[in-house]
C-alpha cells in the first residue's frame, strides 16, 4: 500500500497509464490525466449521468469511481463511439432529432441509450423513458432524446 | 424601421428544420466547455462561503491555509475590497430603490448562507479545497430574516443598518381608475398565489478562467456568461480599467438560462487572485457551489384580485407582488420581480389597472436571472384568476379568455404598464389549441378515465412572452443601464466564403444553425458556405444586452438579416461590373449570380470575392471599396411579443396528492418561424423547466435561512419519465417591427408552464373545487388540499 | 467536491480485508459499489483514512440457491440480481424491489451488501431484508457470525457490525411457488429514495386463506420495518376488502417517521398506511403470476 499508485487503462482503444493519487476520481483521470474531456461533471454525486461511460462493458458514473480502482479495466468514453469522422446511428439521430441543445449531458446520454440498445434493441417509448431517466437534461425535455433513442433503434435492427 | 428596398431573397433555408451546425462535435465529445479548458500556467480556485445566514466576521485566520503546500494564495474581502469596486446592479426599474450591493467576497457580514468569504487558489483543486478546510473565520450571529413574512414584520431585525426596514423599494403602475372599477363590477375573484425558490440550474455549472497580466495590463478571461460584453464594461467599472485591455471569450456554454446572463462575484476574485499570482486563475463552481453562488429566482407572493361584469369581461386588476429578495442585489436587482408586474394583466384587455411591485430583502441567496424572469408569475396572476372567475360566473375557459382578447385590428396594444404589443390573432392560437385538443380525443380520455375512478384533468394557459429586449431608449427610460442593440458583421472573403460575427451567445440554442440560415437566404449562397464566430470581444461586435431577453432571434438575427442584404447589393454590384450587367438585374442563388431569367452566364461568389480581395484590376468598380464586409445595428423600435396557448393533461392521485403529466400540447406564435426543429426544441425546453418548477423544483429554506436542498438528491431536476410528450403546432404572424418578421421564442414553456398545471389539476378535482395557490404543489400539499375539500364537501353535503 | 486525500487499499479476498479493516480501525471504510460512500466523500461528509476496496474480490460475486434459501453475495451487483432468473424464481420480490433502486447505470455499480451495509432507512433493499427475515452473515477477525435482519439494522446508518467485520452474504428465504409480490413506492421521482416504500409478498392457502404474508416499510422509521402487526391481522384470514383495510390500520402504530423537505411525517405515516393496502391488493392479485 502506498499513496500513489500507478493505474493502466485501456481507453477507447488506447492504453494510458499514468501515477494517480488515491482520491483522483476516474473522472478526473479521464478528463485531466487522459485528455478526454468529452466525459462531462455535471454534479459529483452520481446524480445527473453526465459523466457516464462504460466500463468493462456497462455503464458507470465516472464521478463516483476512483481511477486506482479501474487499472487493467476497459473503457469506452464518448470519444469512443464515433468511427474516424463517422458519427454512429445513434449520435446521427441524435443529430437528425434535435436530442441535443448545449451538448453537455449529451455524452452520457449516448453512453446511457448505447447500453440501453444493447440489453433492448426494440424499446418502446416508455422503456426509453425510464432507460434515461438516471441522465438529466436541462435543455431538451427529454421528447426529442427519445425520439432519437427510437429512431437509432429503428435504424440500427435494419 | 424597415430595409426599404424589396430584395428577391432566395428562401432555402429559412423556415425548414435544417440539422444543427453545431451538433457533430458536441455528439463526438468535441465541444469545449469551461471546464474542458486550460491554459498555460494556470492554477485553480476554491471559495469558502458562509455557514450561516446572517453574521459579522469578526476575524478570519488563513495563516494555515497559506502554509499547505501547493497553495499559492488566500484572500478575504478585505483584500478584493482594496483592488475592487462593489459587485454591479444594472436593472434599476424602481425609482429610489435602496440598493443592497456587496463585493464579491463579504468584507464584515454575511448575509445569506453560501456568501463567499475567502478564496484559495492552488495547483489544482482538490488541494484549494484542503485550503479551505484550513481557514478559520470566527463569526458573531446576527437575528436571521429566513422568509418573506418574517422580513416585513414589524419588529423585524434589518439586514442592513441603515435602512428603515427591509423593503428595498416599490412601485406601482396605475391605468384608468382600478378603485372605482372594483367598486362598481358584478365579480371580485382574489388570490395569494406564491411561487418557491428555483433555479435555472444549467447542467453546467459556471466558471471562469482569468489571466491577469500586470506587464501588458491586460484581463483576459474565458467565461461562462452568456452576456460577454456586458461582461467587459462590468469588469471595466469593477476595476476601473479601459474597457480595452479586457477581452472576454466565451467557451461552448452548458447551458444558460439566464443563469449564466448575470455577472458573479467569482469572476472579480479569480482576476484579483490572478493579479496576485501572476498566475491565470481558473474558478469552477461545483453543484455544491451552484446552489448558493449562482442566481435563485421565481420567490414571489402575489396577491391580487381581478374585479369582471357578469358577462366575462374584465374591468379591473389590482395587486401587489412581493420579491423576495436575498441578502445583496444580483446584477438584475429587482428586474424579474417587476417584470412579473409587467407581464400581470397577460393578453387581456384590462383598461383599469393598479399594481404595484415591492422587494423585499431576506438572508436568502441573490435574485438573480431564469428563463422567463418575472412572466412565468405574471402568467400565474392573469391565468389563474381568469379561470377562477370563469367557475364563479359559470362560464367556458376558453370563452371567458377569447371574449376579453384585443382582437388583431387593436394592435399595436399598450398593455396599460410600459409594454406595447407588436401583434397577434390570440383567438385564433386559442382556437388551434382547443381543436387540437379536440382531435388528439383527450376529452375522451378523460370521460374514460373518470369512468374508471381515475381522476383525469385538462389545463389551459395562454401566456404572452414580451421578446426582443429591447429599445434601448426604452430600456433605459424603465431603468435598465444599459442597452439593448445588436451589432452584427457580415464578411465574405477572398474565396467567396462568408463568415457572421455576432455578440450573441450560443448555449445551446441553436444560434449558429438559425444566423447561418438568414444569412445564406439573404446573401443567396449555399448554408456550408456560412461561418458563424461568436463568443471573443476582441473578434465580436457588440450586443447590448446579451443573449438574455429572448432577443437572440429577432435581434440578432435582424442585424445579420440587414447586412446580409447591404453585402448582398456589393456582392451583385461586383458581379455586374464582371459580368457588364446592371445590378438590378441580377439574382443570386446558391451563390451563383446571373441575370434574372437568363442562365446563360454567370459567376460565382468565389469570383466576386477575389475581385474585391485580390484581382481587382478592371473587375472592382472604381467606386466601390475593397472587401466585402457590412455592419449593421438593429435596435428594435418596440418589442416583439409572441404569445402562445398549451394544453395539459393530467392524472391526480386523490390519495396520495400525486401528480401525473400524460400529454402536452401547445399552439404558438413568433412570428417568422426561422427553424421549426428549433423553435420546437425551445418550446420544450422551457416547458420541461416550468413544469419542474410547478411540481419538482425548490430551493427550501428553514428558520435559519439554511439551505435544505443543494444538492440534487433534494433540488429535483424533472427526468424523462416527469415529463409529458410534447406536440407543437404554429401559426406565423409576423412581428411588425422586425426586419424578417422574428418574435422571440426562448423563454415562452417556462412562462407557460406552471399555471397550466394548476389549471389541469383544478379540472382533475373540479368536483372538489379544489384551486392551486401555490408551487411547487407537493403531493403532501396537494393531498392536504384534496382532503380539506373532500371534508368541505361532505360538511355541505 | 473533491474527495479528501484518503490511502488506498485493494482487498484480494475477505481475510485480507478484514486484516486491514482491524489494522485501519474505525477510519477505514470499506468501498464497495460506491454509490453511496463516494458522493459523501465528494461532499467531503465522508473523510475515511482508507478506503479498502473489496470490488476485486470475487468470491463475495454470486448467487445460488443455499438449502431452501437463496443465497447472494455481498459483492455481486445489484443489475446482476435484478436480472437473475434464479433471484426471479426464488424470491421474485427482489428484482422488482431492485427496480426502483437508483438507475441501471447506479445498479451495474451498486452491489447488495453495499446497499445493506450502508443501512439508509429509506432504501429498498434493508427494508426487503428486514420484511423477509433475511439474514446477515458477517466475517471479522474472530470468524462468521449470522445476524438477523431485524438485529442487524441498529438505526440510521447505523448497523451490528463491528468496525473490522464485512459483510459478506445476503440470505433469504426462499419464497413458495405462487406467492404474490409486489412494491408499492412513492418517491418524488423514480429512482429516488422513497418517501415510503412498501414491499409485501402474500401466499394463499387452497381455502383462499393467507398461509403466508411479509410485510416491510421503508422511509418510515430510522430503521427498516417489518410490519408484524399488520402481518398478525392477515395470517390466517380471508384477504377481504375489510381484513386488507384492518391490517393497513395497524400500521400508524407500528411507524415512527420524521419529515423532511419531502413530506412531513404525518404524510409518511398516512402513506404507510395507504400502500400497505395497495401493495398486499397488488401481490394477491399477481399470486400464481410470475416475475
Amino acid at each position: 500500500m502506498s499513496d500513489s499508485q500507478t493505474v493502466s487503462v485501456t481507453i477507447n482503444g488506447h492504453v494510458y497509464t499514468a501515477d494517480c493519487d488515491p482520491r483522483l476520481t476516474l473522472a478526473d483521470f479521464i478528463r485531466h490525466k487522459c485528455g478526454l474531456t468529452g466525459t462531462h461533471l455535471g454534479c459529483e454525486h452520481g446524480v445527473c449521468g453526465a459523466c457516464t461511460i462504460m466500463v468493462d462493458g456497462r455503464t458507470a458514473r465516472a464521478c463516483l469511481m476512483l481511477a486506482v480502482q479501474v487499472d487493467g479495466s476497459t473503457i469506452t468514453t464518448v470519444e469512443g463511439l464515433a468511427s474516424g469522422n463517422e458519427l454512429n446511428p445513434l449520435q446521427e439521430a441524435f443529430w437528425d432529432n434535435h436530442g441535443l441543445q448545449c451538448g453537455f449531458c449529451t455524452s452520457g446520454m449516448l453512453m446511457c441509450a448505447t447500453e440501453l440498445l444493447e440489453e433492448n434493441p426494440d424499446p418502446s417509448a416508455e422503456e426509453v423513458r425510464e432507460g434515461i431517466s438516471g441522465n438529466l437534461c436541462r435543455c431538451t425535455g427529454y421528447d426529442s432524446i427519445v425520439k432519437s433513442v427510437l429512431a437509432a433503434a429503428e435504424k440500427m435492427r435494419s | 424601421m424597415t430595409i426599404a428596398e424589396p430584395v428577391h431573397n432566395q428562401r432555402k433555408y429559412v423556415g425548414t428544420s435544417v440539422r444543427r451546425t453545431e451538433d457533430p462535435r458536441l455528439l463526438a465529445g468535441r465541444g469545449q466547455y469551461i471546464d474542458d479548458l486550460t491554459v498555460p500556467k494556470m492554477i485553480e480556485g476554491a471559495i469558502l462561503r458562509s455557514p450561516l445566514a446572517h453574521a459579522r466576521i469578526t476575524n478570519i485566520d488563513v495563516s494555515r491555509a497559506l502554509e499547505l503546500p501547493g497553495v499559492f494564495d488566500v484572500i478575504t474581502g478585505k483584500d478584493l475590497a482594496a483592488v475592487a469596486g462593489q459587485q454591479p446592479v444594472i436593472w434599476l426599474p424602481i425609482p429610489d430603490q435602496r440598493l443592497a450591493k456587496t463585493h464579491a467576497l463579504a468584507v464584515d457580514r454575511v448575509r445569506w448562507v453560501g456568501q463567499a468569504v475567502a478564496a484559495v487558489v492552488a495547483v489544482d483543486r482538490y488541494v484549494a479545497e484542503d485550503a479551505l478546510e484550513l481557514i478559520e473565520v470566527d463569526y458573531e450571529p446576527l437575528p436571521v430574516v429566513a422568509d418573506l413574512e418574517a422580513a416585513l414584520a414589524p419588529d423585524a431585525p434589518k439586514l442592513y443598518d441603515d435602512w428603515p426596514d427591509n423593503v428595498s423599494g416599490s412601485h406601482s403602475y396605475k391605468t384608468g381608475d382600478a378603485d372605482a372599477a372594483f367598486a362598481s363590477a358584478d365579480l371580485v375573484v382574489s388570490g395569494s398565489f406564491t411561487h418557491g425558490r428555483a433555479m435555472g440550474c444549467p447542467l453546467e455549472p459556471r466558471g471562469c478562467i482569468v489571466s491577469w497580466d500586470s506587464f501588458s495590463d491586460t484581463l483576459d478571461l474565458w467565461l461562462s456568461t452568456q452576456a460577454p460584453n456586458l461582461a467587459r464594461d462590468l469588469l471595466a467599472e469593477v476595476f476601473e480599467v479601459p474597457v480595452s485591455k479586457i477581452r472576454v471569450r466565451t467557451p461552448n456554454l452548458g447551458g444558460g438560462f439566464g443563469n449564466k446572463f448575470d455577472f458573479y462575484g467569482e469572476e472579480i476574485i479569480a482576476a484579483v487572485l490572478s493579479r496576485r499570482t501572476g498566475r491565470p486563475v481558473k474558478i469552477v463552481e461545483d453543484r455544491a457551489d451552484s446552489f448558493v453562488a449562482t442566481g435563485h429566482s421565481r420567490d414571489q407572493r402575489l396577491d391580487f384580485e381581478m374585479a369582471l361584469n357578469n358577462d366575462g369581461t374584465i374591468v379591473g386588476l389590482r395587486g401587489i407582488s412581493y420579491g423576495v429578495l436575498g441578502g445583496a442585489l444580483s446584477t438584475v436587482g429587482a428586474g424579474p420581480c417587476w417584470a412579473s408586474v409587467l407581464t400581470c394583466m397577460g393578453p387581456y384587455k384590462i383598461p383599469n389597472l393598479d399594481v404595484t411591485v415591492k422587494v423585499v430583502m431576506t438572508n436568502r441567496a441573490p435574485y438573480g436571472s431564469y428563463r422567463g424572469w418575472g412572466a412565468p408569475k405574471g402568467n400565474i396572476v392573469h391565468e389563474r384568476l381568469i379561470e377562477m372567475a370563469a367557475r364563479e360566473l359559470g362560464m367556458d375557459r376558453a370563452e371567458i379568455r377569447r371574449k376579453n382578447f384585443p382582437a388583431p385590428e387593436e394592435f399595436p396594444y399598450f398593455s396599460g404598464a410600459a409594454f406595447t404589443f407588436d401583434s397577434g390573432r390570440y383567438a385564433d392560437c386559442l382556437d388551434l389549441a382547443m381543436s387540437k385538443v379536440e382531435e388528439l380525443g383527450w376529452r375522451e380520455r378523460q370521460a374514460k378515465a373518470r369512468a374508471e375512478g381515475r381522476s383525469l384533468g385538462i389545463g389551459y394557459s395562454f401566456h404572452i412572452e414580451p421578446s426582443g429586449y429591447g429599445p434601448s431608449r426604452i430600456m433605459n427610460l424603465v431603468g435598465l443601464q444599459h442597452s439593448g442593440f445588436d451589432e452584427a458583421t457580415v464578411r465574405m472573403d477572398s474565396v467567396g466564403k462568408v463568415t457572421v460575427y455576432s455578440g450573441q451567445i450560443n448555449m445551446g440554442q441553436g444560434t449558429h444553425t438559425t444566423y447561418a440560415q438568414i444569412a445564406a437566404d439573404n446573401l443567396g449562397v449555399p448554408m456550408e458556405d456560412v461561418v458563424v464566430v461568436t463568443g471573443d470581444t476582441d473578434s465580436c461586435p457588440y450586443t447590448g444586452y446579451g443573449t438574455g431577453g429572448s432577443r437572440g432571434a429577432p435581434l440578432g438575427g435582424a442585424s445579420i438579416l440587414r447586412a446580409s442584404q447591404r453585402l448582398r447589393g456589393k456582392i451583385l454590384r461586383v458581379a455586374a461590373q464582371l459580368l457588364e450587367a446592371s445590378p438590378d438585374d441580377l439574382e443570386i442563388n446558391d451563390g451563383q449570380i446571373s441575370v434574372r431569367g437568363t442562365s446563360s452566364k454567370s459567376v460565382s461568389t468565389r469570383d466576386v470575392g477575389d475581385a474585391a480581395y485580390r484581382r481587382l484590376l478592371d473587375k472592382l468598380p472604381e467606386e466601390e471599396m475593397p472587401t466585402l464586409e457590412e455592419v449593421d445595428v438593429f435596435d428594435p423600435p418596440n418589442m416583439a411579443t409572441s404569445y402562445g396557448c398549451t394544453a395539459l393533461l393530467v392524472e391526480v392521485d386523490r390519495e396520495t396528492g400525486m401528480v401525473s403529466l400524460l400529454d402536452c400540447l401547445q399552439a404558438h406564435d413568433c412570428g417568422t418561424v426561422l427553424n421549426p426543429m428549433l423553435v420546437d426544441g425551445q418550446l420544450a425546453g422551457g416547458l420541461a423547466q416550468a413544469l419542474g418548477g410547478a411540481l419538482l423544483e425548490e430551493l427550501v429554506y428553514d428558520d435559519e435561512a439554511q439551505l435544505k436542498t443543494a444538492s440534487f438528491m433534494d433540488y429535483l431536476l424533472p427526468t424523462a419519465m416527469d415529463i409529458p410528450p410534447f406536440q407543437f403546432f404554429h401559426q406565423e404572424t409576423p412581428a411588425p417591427d422586425i426586419p424578417g418578421g422574428v418574435k422571440g421564442v426562448g423563454e415562452a414553456g417556462t412562462i407557460a408552464g406552471v399555471s397550466l398545471v394548476a389549471s389541469a389539476i383544478d379540472d382533475a378535482l373540479s368536483d372538489l373545487g379544489v384551486t392551486v395557490t401555490r408551487f411547487p404543489v407537493t403531493p403532501p400539499r396537494l393531498l392536504d388540499q384534496i382532503r380539506e375539500a373532500q371534508s368541505r364537501k361532505e360538511g355541505s353535503a | 467536491m473533491k474527495p479528501a486525500a484518503v490511502k488506498y487499499a485493494r482487498a484480494g479476498d475477505v481475510q485480507e480485508a478484514v486484516a486491514l479493516l482491524s489494522e485501519h480501525g474505525t477510519d477505514a471504510k470499506v468501498l464497495a459499489g460506491g454509490q453511496s460512500l463516494v458522493p459523501l466523500m465528494n461532499f467531503r461528509l465522508a473523510s475515511p483514512s482508507i478506503l479498502i476496496d473489496i470490488n476485486r474480490v470475487n468470491e463475495l460475486a454470486y448467487v445460488r440457491e443455499d438449502n431452501g434459501s437463496l443465497l447472494i453475495g455481498a459483492m455481486t451487483r445489484q443489475r446482476d440480481v435484478e436480472t437473475s432468473p434464479v433471484v426471479a424464481a426464488a424470491v421474485p420480490l427482489l428484482p422488482q424491489a431492485l427496480h426502483h433502486v437508483g438507475h441501471v447505470t447506479n445498479r451495474n455499480r451498486g452491489t447488495v451488501g453495499g446497499s445493506v451495509a450502508h443501512a439508509d432507512p429509506a432504501s429498498e433493499l434493508p427494508a426487503l431484508v428486514t420484511g423477509l427475515a433475511g439474514e446477515l452473515t458477517v466475517e471479522g477477525p474472530k470468524g462468521q457470525r449470522t445476524i438477523a435482519a431485524e438485529d442487524f439494522f441498529v438505526g440510521t446508518f447505523t448497523t451490528a457490525m463491528e468496525y473490522d467485520e464485512v459483510l459478506t452474504a445476503v440470505r433469504l428465504p426462499r419464497l413458495p411457488a405462487g406467492t404474490g409480490v409486489a412494491v408499492e413506492e412513492l418517491a418524488r421521482r423514480h429512482g429516488d429514495f422513497a418517501i415510503v416504500a412498501v414491499m409485501a409478498a402474500v401466499h394463499l392457502a387452497p381455502d383462499g386463506s393467507v398461509d403466508l404474508v411479509r410485510l416491510a416499510a421503508s422511509g418510515v422509521d430510522s430503521v427498516p420495518l417489518r410490519l408484524h402487526s399488520a402481518e398478525a391481522v392477515l395470517a390466517g384470514a380471508q384477504p377481504t376488502a375489510d381484513a386488507i383495510a384492518a391490517a393497513a390500520a395497524t400500521v400508524a402504530a407500528s411507524v415512527n417517521p420524521t419529515g423532511d423537505v419531502h413530506a412531513p411525517a404525518s404524510y409518511r405515516r398516512d402513506m404507510a398506511q395507504l400502500l400497505v393496502k395497495r401493495a398486499v391488493g397488488a401481490a394477491i392479485e399477481r399470486i400464481g403470476v410470475s416475475a
